[in-house]
């Protein structure tokens, strides 16, 4: 046995304790159907709606005719912000007598955070269409007949 | 002549499950992006890991554990980090998810009993890191949609996902280190991918880190909790009315009784109590959810109390509530943290006498706790 096989035996040895250890306090002390079905139902609900949903949306994207990555980087951190303040908008764990508890109006809040990011991301479509005319611009001026061809910002550093 | 319906013959169905890998066209489901978010991902787990062992064990201390009780500000600082880097970590896993995706339809989906056995810890791994997150950010604002109890099961998943991340690291790290190390020559636009993904991490951060850092309070939009808000300017947990104490709280007839293993028994009552030496402490509240503020709090020291009594310097205390029933009615004060003068049993917060719903006429506040350890509404001291 080399030392690799020898280090990955004793990860599997640990890694296998370790989920041993787990597994026996969730049956000595959590209702096991329960904590099964958030278990595997988390795993099938990311798998199954999750994943093809955010597929779905990249096809979507696909469509957009210019800063296709710039909308993306939007959608996916507006996404992943509403994740998880989800259930602080939805605010079931307010409570009538204990006031500071969730104070805040989430969903307007919520709203501002999203309108901040689709500002930028607007902002950002805008400076990249200018930047983009003037390079064209900019090239039709030296009497280019055809419009030159874009470089990445390396190249044009070089 | 046959009609054309007949001689259509529709794939058949592993045909197209063995079809699926191959229409995955984005090139960001690649080992590089895999790797890059897999080592963040796996830091912030770790991170996570250790953090919440702290809480852990600070409430449920085995029998050789003594915590200090500075510096004042460790739990706070290892509870923010745990609660709002777990929230910040949640881009992380939903981007590593999707990079890795793909493989989820690979066929045959199990081609040996050891590929079995490595898909199995797989799903384990990605079942745990999802139940952790969910349950965790559910947890933080207070939707118990499950029927199991968040503290026990969060724990002992833990273990489960930190062992089945051991066996990950030890089956990627090849790969990973050699995808990580070596400069590409693909022409793939990954630093957008990642950089996008850091910066749904930095936003989740921005919006919540706010009610653990007062100073920036007002960036906490989406944060369950905001430093400022509620009585004297400090949220609450878990009021009087809740509690069913307020009129036990509110009784003139209130005293303060340390028994146990004492030289000699005391009763005192809040006019007694004020009698005492009073002293300050600017302490903060940081609780199991991550949020935390901090306050200026006045008492008496416990060690004070304590001494009346004649306590031997190695007991240990119990601290009682007026609380009837719940976890956290009683909690557990070790030498370390009753001989600190910085302990108090708090009669008063922020300039004003201590309101209702944090723990009138008398709490205990001390450094470096969990706030589910700071009994409300103190009844006794028992000495053992």
């Amino acid at each position: 046995m080399n030392a690799g096989t020898a280090s990955k035996a004793a990860a599997y040895a640990a890694g296998l304790a370790l989920i041993a250890v787990g597994l026996r306090g969730i049956v000595d002390q959590v209702p096991l159907a329960q904590w099964a079905e958030w278990f595997v139902g988390a795993a099938v609900l990311h798998d199954a709606v999750l994943v093809p949903a955010v597929l779905a949306a990249g096809a979507l994207t696909g469509l957009v005719p210019a800063g296709r990555r710039i909308v993306r980087a939007a959608l996916v951190i507006g996404a992943c912000v509403t994740v998880v303040a989800i259930p602080v908008v939805l605010g079931y764990g307010r409570r009538a007598d204990e006031p500071s508890r969730l104070p805040l109006p989430y969903g307007r809040n919520l709203g501002i955070v999203l309108g901040v990011i689709a500002a930028a991301a607007a902002c950002a479509l805008v400076v990249r269409a200018v930047t983009a005319r003037r390079r064209a611009g900019g090239a039709s001026g030296r009497g280019g007949a055809t419009r030159a061809p874009r470089h990445s910002r390396k190249e044009a550093r070089r | 002549m046959r009609p054309a319906l007949d001689r259509y013959r529709p794939p058949a169905p592993t045909a197209v499950l063995r079809g699926i890998p191959g229409r995955f066209t984005s090139r960001l489901h690649d080992e590089r992006v895999a790797s890059w978010l897999g080592i963040a991902l796996g830091v912030s787990v770790l991170v996570s890991f250790g953090t919440g062992l702290v809480s852990h064990f600070m409430q449920q201390p085995a029998g050789w554990m003594l915590w200090p009780s500075r510096p004042v500000n460790l739990y706070r600082v290892t509870q923010g980090v745990h609660v709002i880097g777990g929230l910040a970590t949640v881009p992380l896993l939903l981007a590593k998810l999707w990079t890795v995706y793909p493989r989820l339809w690979q066929w045959p989906p199990v081609r040996s009993l050891v590929h079995g056995a490595q898909r199995l810890l797989v799903f384990v791994l990605v079942g745990a890191a999802l139940f952790q997150f969910v349950t965790g950010v559910l947890n933080v604002a207070y939707w118990y949609a499950f029927r199991f109890y968040f503290t026990t099961a969060h724990y002992w998943t833990a273990y489960i996902l930190v062992g089945a991340l051991v066996i990950h690291i030890a089956d990627q790290w090849a790969k990973a280190r050699r995808t990580v190390m070596t400069r590409p020559q693909d022409g793939v636009g990954r630093r957008g991918f990642l950089l996008t993904v850091a910066g749904a991490s930095g936003v989740v951060a921005l919006t919540t880190v706010g009610e653990a850092v007062t100073p920036l309070a007002p960036l906490a939009v989406l944060a369950p909790r905001r430093p400022g808000t509620g009585p004297q300017d400090v949220p609450v947990n878990k009021s009087a009315a809740a509690t069913g104490v307020t009129a036990q709280a509110r009784d003139p007839r209130w005293r303060l009784t340390v028994t146990g293993r004492v030289a000699r028994e005391v009763t005192l009552s809040l006019a007694d109590l004020r009698a005492l030496p009073q002293h300050t402490a600017r302490l903060p509240i940081s609780c199991v959810e991550g949020w935390s503020v901090e306050a200026s709090w006045r008492g008496v020291r416990l060690r004070d109390v304590l001494r009346l009594a004649g306590v031997d310097d190695d007991a240990q205390v119990r601290v009682e509530s007026l609380e009837r029933q719940g976890l956290y009615r009683t909690s557990q004060v070790a030498p370390p943290h009753w001989h600190d003068p910085l302990t108090l049993l708090a009669l008063g917060m922020n300039g004003a006498p201590l309101a209702l719903d944090h723990g009138y006429p008398c709490r205990l506040i001390a450094p470096n706790r969990p706030g589910v350890m700071q009994t409300k509404w103190v009844q006794g001291l028992v000495v053992s």
